[in-house]
């Protein structure tokens, strides 16, 4: 009995060429690849779905133009409330002027903003009016600048508060917690 | 092209019972939508960071009850070197610490943040020890205050309040325990 030298043995003594290429692993890929439609197209429903689901047609909160927030690990989740945000020297509540902060920066002592008040105190009046019987949540969200110091942020957190809105949160920036929070 | 095949009929009507689905604006419909979605998709995630009012707010109808004056954890931060944690209670000075300042100042395309942990974890370490409200049945919360200059910048206060809110605490809400932040926050008026 001869020796053989060792290698692939099945389907070689097929006599096309092709097919013997094939088999032995010599044959080229096809260039042409073909796809499965029905995956294709249930995955393309599938991704279409999820983003409809997640899409929010009326955006995130909108932030006004120069105003850096800063990060924070320890948040909660944004709430629908009154958004006060200090862009420059303005005080806007939801986009609307309502007053300015040259007066506390020139003084540099804390004060009521009345035209913030004003502004918040109507607000609270209209809330008030449209749901009769429940009680106020009192929550306002603060938008300031990471620059902005901390006597602005004191007379703004001060006249929110003294115009019925004792629940003042900041918003910031999400930052992903480093450790798993601990407790007793 | 794709199908939609509902059933053999059989009614002996003139229209087909199955219709034919042009698959090419079909996919070109989906990847459009996808492409749309993704453009107009959000991925900057906003949060707060809540801090309650000590002020007077508009009159009561109902007056509360006088209760006593309970533990509070004054956290100052006026001085460039250290913070100075100090437990009071009606105006009667329980303890005071002092813990180094660090300022771990991070820059993200132009975006500053302010962290201590540090001062979170000495944070954490007092309340184990002090706080009076840790009892996951407690609706109440231990309360600290802020004392500032008029001239630090918010992302330092909010680095503090970061930490202040680093210790958790269970609490039992209807029935579930879930882990809150063990302090309220308020800011001191001077």
């Amino acid at each position: 009995m001869t020796i053989h030298k060792p290698g692939r043995r099945l389907m070689h003594n097929v006599p096309l060429r092709f097919v013997q290429k094939k088999v032995s692993g010599h044959g080229h890929r096809e260039i042409n690849a073909s796809l499965s439609l029905t995956s294709m197209i249930d995955f393309l429903v599938v991704v279409v779905v999820f983003l409809l689901i997640t899409f929010s047609a009326s955006g995130e909160t909108t932030i006004p133009k120069g105003v850096r927030l800063p990060d924070a690990e320890n948040t909660l989740d944004m709430i629908d409330a009154p958004i006060v945000a200090i862009a420059g020297s303005d005080i806007l509540v939801d986009g609307a002027r309502a007053g300015n902060t040259r007066a506390i920066e020139e003084s540099k002592r804390l004060q009521r903003i009345d035209e913030l008040f004003n502004v918040l105190k109507g607000k609270r009046e209209l809330w008030k009016q449209l749901y009769p019987g429940k009680e106020f949540p009192g929550v306002v969200i603060l938008q300031i600048d990471q620059d902005v110091p901390a006597i602005v942020v004191k007379s703004v957190f001060q006249t929110a508060a003294f115009a019925g809105y004792p629940n003042v949160s900041f918003m910031v920036g999400m930052i992903p917690k480093t450790n798993k929070a601990g407790g007793e | 092209m794709g199908g939609v095949d509902v059933g053999s009929g059989g009614g002996g009507g003139k229209r087909p019972t199955n219709s034919e689905i042009n698959m090419v604006p079909f996919i070109d419909l989906l990847m459009v939508t996808i492409s749309f979605l993704l453009i107009t998709a959000v991925w900057t995630h906003m949060a707060r960071i809540n801090a309650d009012a000590q002020v007077p707010g508009p009159p009561r109808e109902v007056e509360p009850d006088q209760v006593e004056p309970e533990k509070q954890l004054h956290v100052e931060m006026r001085s460039p070197d250290k913070f100075t944690l100090i437990w009071k209670q009606a105006g009667t000075v329980i303890s005071t610490v002092d813990v180094p300042r660090k300022d771990n100042v991070i820059m993200k395309e132009g975006r500053k943040t302010v962290r201590y942990p540090e001062l979170a974890a000495k944070i954490e370490q007092e309340w184990k020890t002090v706080g009076s409200h840790r009892d996951p049945s407690d609706k109440k919360f231990d309360q600290a205050v802020l004392h500032t200059d008029n001239e630090t910048p918010y992302v330092y206060l909010i680095g503090v309040i970061d930490a202040i809110y680093q210790p958790h605490r269970p609490y039992n809400a209807g029935g579930k325990t879930e882990m809150v932040p063990a302090f309220n926050v308020t800011f001191a008026v001077n």
